[in-house]
């Protein structure tokens, strides 16, 4: 393995490796813009030049590999010199957008201008023009004028989705990214580019003047869109809204942007899943307990509901239906409740679309899909308990509704209404909700801690973004309440923790599952399982 | 003198087939692919001293020699003739195409034999039309006669020869641009290593050569490279050299000489002196536009790699550019900035937003517009050009635009201060 | 796209190279020499039939300046007005011949009988100044032998 000396500290790393991912590895990053460690080397922006003992001139970083004996200075004064120079070359026609450009807080040409620039320009001549504010796709702006033409979005659509819309158009100063005259950046994925794109060339439509970056409150979470459980982080806006009486925070969600897992997602994310926390955010909530359509307080409607499932529980007439994207938690205490109450038939409900493709969409719609199976049976699917709803053995039924599509939540077949009465716990207004006979609003999928596993059977951290709304509390939490009030034994669970050790110490396959253990990248099935 | 790769130039005869073997012509390649091994040519040539004359001077059997000695069938072996011909003040190589093409057809399958090439591919600039259909015409018979396609001269040995033209695009002369061009691509020049003998066309070994370089290898094999040393300035500097005259003299053309002719023979002897009597020598570019420039009292010089080299200039494409005392050096230069403004590929930054900056100041110093901390700005953005680029389009922009502005400080200066001209030939516009 | 000569000529570019896309440039030149020009609907036909995309075509289109998205003159001159040229009066000879043309450099005139532009270093220093008109260099011109060529061209 090459000895490399960077920066005077002695690393060993295998051949092959670059200067600049040897520089990572010992947290040093040179700085760069083409350079991505998902996509194939351009070497075109020229920003991680580096100084190497012997060598004529600087090198690139991102593309040397490490010799043995090779000695390289990251900061050296010949180094900082070149990083002024490049950046004074990025800037002179690069248009004074700041103001009104979304990258402007996480703009890596803003970064590296206070880092390495020179401060005041030289340039007196007039910068090139370009077009602006050009739509080239669904989700997609692009400015040309902003480009550094790192190629990032090119070699992102041939490599990654291989669909090739981008490419380079024109030549030299006048090059321009753009798209063939009439079509469209379409592809599933499109909205990486943005996230790629390391200037505001490009921009996400729903995303753009929404908000500024320093506003936004960032949590790691899991996507809910599908099996894959791509791993992200929400943005939720933190801007005092002036215009509103109480002058709240906004703490809406703002936006979804991947996190890098190289074992589940990479560094992307599908356009659904990214988009997914508009349905989430526009559904109508539930904004309150309800008990036969009407409003009524959170404690009426848990006697109510506490009393109407002992009874059919007791009796041997309960049914209960579980979203997919139910937290593993929330499975977990009802399950517990459920049986402790006398037991009833339980299903998950399959949300299929589609099919699987070749990057990381799922057909399978459940983030907890295989959570699901684990904590209720793996043939807890939808059928035995809509059989027993058709056929009169379950006359109520217990929904917990989907916590990010409404669309997607479990819902009685039309011949069963009437007959079966629906105790409802779910974050939105859907059919289900309102024919219930009670219906009680819980956590959105961005307003609750709790556990995902995905199809690979990786047990994944969903976190809390911000507060739920009105009064939607966890879906566990409203399972103890029901027990309390049923005369039920309680569990002693304070938080989602709680639910959370007690499910690792119930289940087997949830063995070694804490939150220390999932951390960011999460838990990978264990091999032993044989699930 | 004997002329060499100039002999057929004014025989009409040669430009066929049958006239180019009558003048001694494809003996070469007769004898190469019948009596000597690859190898054995690649040492002749290498041995001879020849060295690239598309610009670099890099020793040309030294360049073959890189090529891996036995072929990986998966990974077939190309021989590109570099025929872009497109620095400014150059033009020997059309003269060669259109005057004798078979020379420069005979050069190169003798180089593809050497490496063991599947195929030849000339790559010509767009706009060589004429010398195009001359080189096609040229290749028919070539494949008619059994000096190129399948089993060439019963030796074993097939190799494809096609010619393949460019589009408009001064960087596809630069190598790797060249191979990304050749591939179907934008000519961008591409990171090295790996290099061309490694992995060129198709993640294939690949040799690229100028056209005169390869015109230069029939005489060297039929000859012998002990013969090819007696001619010019050995050891480093060897053989017959093209040179290009043009600007302001009153016979510019191509002149044939061994290479280390004194330029002052060039311009005042075969040149015939300056174009107006009245108007002596200021300056003069010695190797195309992307060269230093030297001042007239500079140009007592040798025209070979190192007497060059030793002068801070380069003989590169031999291409020299003469100016007398009525040239303002300021429209020079601008005019040679436009030029790698207008051809930069605009890959890499320094290049793509350095080339647009220095035409814009300089032309604003032409105009009559310009600034006291222009020139110090001018050599600043050059330096920081120099060495930060992917390839050497950069520094051809960015080297001359110093030598100009150091050797002629006082005229940029004149242009600045007093918003006039110090040849008084020009009224500046005074844009602004 | 263009009839059964034209995609037989495409067919033999092709069998040239050992990828398709090689023969980008060539083929490009043929579609260029039946159409005049290579408009948006050429690019998609040579994508297809070179199996790249079609930005990838529109790139190269646009980099190499030869390639025509708008057709020009029925004679279309391009002067070089590089180093050499210029000293030899290549700028004189623009200004000349846009007085002569009714044109600025860039432009096509309202007939559509000629247009003209500038252009880098033809490789013609030594019979400076030149044109290249359609296909053909014209050498050590001047005023008058330019003003006998346009006269003579219909």
């Amino acid at each position: 393995m090459p000895k490399v000396v960077i920066d005077g500290e002695v690393l060993e790393v295998a051949a092959g490796t670059t200067i600049l991912q040897a520089a990572l590895t010992v947290g040093r990053e040179i700085p760069h813009y083409c350079y991505h460690p998902g996509l194939s080397i351009a070497g075109n922006c020229r920003m991680c030049l580096v100084e190497v003992e012997k060598a004529p001139k600087l090198v690139i970083g991102c593309y040397s590999p490490v010799a043995d004996g090779m000695v390289v200075h990251t900061d050296s004064a010949k180094v900082k010199e070149a990083r002024s120079a490049m950046m004074e070359f990025f800037l002179i026609n690069h248009p004074l957008d700041c103001p009104i450009c979304d990258q402007a807080g996480e703009c890596r040409l803003q970064e590296y201008s206070v880092e390495h620039g020179g401060g005041a320009s030289r340039y007196t001549e007039p910068k090139r023009a370009l077009a602006k504010a050009v739509d080239i796709g669904r989700h997609v702006m692009l400015d040309q004028e902003r480009c550094i033409q790192c190629s990032r979005c090119i070699r992102f659509c041939d490599e990654v989705t291989q669909t090739s819309e981008l490419d380079f158009f024109q030549r030299g100063e006048r090059s321009q990214i753009g798209i063939f005259p009439g079509k469209r950046l379409d592809n599933a994925y499109s909205g990486n580019v943005v996230d790629l794109c390391p200037v505001g060339a490009l921009t996400l439509k729903e995303f753009r003047f929404k908000t500024r970056v320093w506003y936004l409150k960032n949590t790691p979470s899991i996507c809910g869109g599908c099996a894959r459980g791509c791993n992200v982080v929400v943005s939720v806006g933190q801007q005092q809204t002036m215009m509103t009486t109480r002058g709240q925070l906004d703490d809406r969600v703002k936006r979804i942007v991947p996190r890098v897992n190289e074992e589940v997602n990479a560094h992307w994310i599908c356009d659904e899943g990214r988009m997914s926390y508009v349905n989430e955010q526009e559904a109508v909530r539930l904004p309150a307990s309800r008990i036969g359509g009407a409003d009524a307080p959170y404690d009426a409607a848990i006697a109510a509901a506490a009393a109407k499932l002992r009874d059919a529980a007791r009796n041997g007439k309960l049914g209960l239906i579980a979203s997919p994207r139910t937290l593993s938690e929330d499975l977990f205490a009802w399950g517990e409740v459920v049986a402790s109450l006398g037991g009833a038939t339980r299903g998950v409900r399959q949300i299929v679309r589609g099919e699987n493709d070749a990057l990381l969409i799922r057909a399978d719609k459940g983030a907890n899909a295989r959570g699901a199976a684990w904590i209720f049976g793996a043939a807890a699917d939808e059928t035995a308990v809509m059989d027993a709803v058709s056929r009169g053995s379950a006359t109520t039924l217990l929904v917990l509704g989907d916590t990010l599509d409404p669309k997607d939540t479990p819902t009685l077949p039309p011949a069963a209404q009437g007959r079966v009465e629906v105790i409802f716990a779910g974050p939105f207004v859907s059919g289900a909700a309102e024919r219930a006979a009670v219906a009680i609003p819980s956590a959105s999928w961005s307003e609750a801690d709790g556990t995902y596993v995905n199809f690979e059977g990786r047990a994944q951290r969903v976190r809390r973004c911000h507060l739920p709304l009105g009064e939607a509390r966890p879906g566990w939490r409203i399972a103890l309440d029901v027990a309390a009030a049923a005369g039920a034994p309680v569990p002693a669970w304070g938080n989602a923790d709680d639910v959370l050790r007690a499910l690792a110490a119930s289940v087997k396959e949830f063995e070694g599952v804490t939150v220390e253990a999932m951390g960011l990248l999460g838990v990978p099935m264990p091999v032993s399982s044989g699930v | 003198m004997e002329r060499i790769l100039t002999r057929n130039v004014d025989n009409a005869e040669a430009l066929t087939l049958h006239g180019y073997e009558a003048s001694g012509g494809y003996r070469a390649l007769r004898k190469a692919v019948s009596s000597m091994t690859p190898d054995a040519v690649t040492d002749e040539v290498k041995k001879s001293g020849l060295r690239g004359r598309g610009g670099a001077g890099f020793p040309c059997g030294l360049k073959w020699s890189f090529m891996p000695k036995e072929v990986d069938s998966r990974r077939p072996h190309y021989f590109l003739i570099n025929a872009d011909e497109s620095e400014p003040g150059t033009f020997k190589d059309r003269l060669l195409m259109e005057k004798d093409p078979h020379l420069v057809l005979e050069g190169s399958l003798l180089g593809a034999y050497a490496i063991r090439a599947k195929a030849v591919y000339i790559y010509i600039r767009g706009e060589f039309v004429y010398a195009t259909q001359v080189l096609m015409r040229a290749v028919a018979e070539a494949y008619a006669r059994n000096y190129a396609g399948a089993n060439i001269l019963g030796s074993g040995w097939s190799c494809e020869l096609i010619v393949h033209r460019g589009a408009g695009a001064y960087i596809c002369g630069e190598e790797t641009a060249l191979m990304s061009s050749l591939e179907g691509n934008r000519g961008y020049p591409r990171l090295k290593p790996p290099f061309p003998a490694a992995s060129g066309v198709w993640g294939c070994p690949t040799t690229i050569n100028n056209v005169e370089t390869v015109a230069n290898v029939p005489f060297i094999i039929e000859r012998g490279a002990d013969w090819y040393l007696t001619v010019g300035k050995p050891p480093k500097n060897t053989g017959p050299k093209l040179y290009c005259l043009s600007g302001h003299v009153k016979r510019p053309g191509v002149y044939e000489a061994p290479l280390g002719l004194p330029m002052k023979e060039l311009i005042y002897e075969l040149g015939g002196g300056m174009l107006d009597d009245d108007r002596p020598l200021k300056a003069v570019i010695p190797g195309g536009s992307s060269v230093p420039v030297l001042r007239a009292e500079d140009c007592d010089v040798d025209l070979d790699f190192d007497s060059l080299a030793a002068k801070g200039t380069m003989l590169g494409s031999a291409g020299i550019m003469v100016m007398d005392q009525s040239t303002c050096m300021v429209a020079a230069m601008a005019r040679i900035a436009h030029f790698y403004h207008h051809e930069s590929c605009g890959q890499c930054t320094p290049c793509r937003e350095g080339c647009g900056w220095l035409e814009r100041v300089l032309n604003r110093i032409e105009a009559g517009n310009g600034m006291s901390q222009d020139l110090d700005l001018l050599l600043s953005v050059s330096n920081n050009i120099i060495g930060n680029t992917i390839c050497a389009l950069g520094d051809a922009a960015a080297m001359p635009m110093i030598s100009f502005v150091t050797a002629f400080r006082d005229e940029f200066q004149h242009h600045i201060d007093h918003r006039s001209c110090l040849t008084g030939t020009r009224a500046l516009q005074g844009v602004r | 796209m263009l009839g059964a000569e034209f995609e037989n000529a495409v067919d033999a570019i092709v069998a040239n190279y050992p990828q398709p896309k090689a023969a980008l440039l060539p083929v490009l030149w043929e579609v260029q020499k039946a159409k005049g020009v290579i408009d948006l609907e050429a690019e998609e036909w040579v994508a297809a039939r070179l199996g790249v995309a079609a930005s990838h075509v529109h790139g190269c289109v646009t980099f190499y300046t030869m390639y025509k998205q708008k057709p020009s003159g029925r004679h279309h001159i391009q002067l070089c007005t590089t180093l050499s040229c210029m000293l030899r009066g290549s700028d004189e000879l623009m200004r000349h011949l846009e007085g002569k043309l009714g044109i600025k450099a860039g432009e096509t005139t309202p007939d559509g009988k000629f247009s003209l532009v500038r252009v880098e270093c033809l490789g013609s220093c030594g019979t400076a100044p030149m044109f290249q008109l359609n296909d053909d260099y014209h050498e050590n011109l001047t005023n008058e032998s330019v003003d006998r060529l346009l006269a003579s061209l219909e």
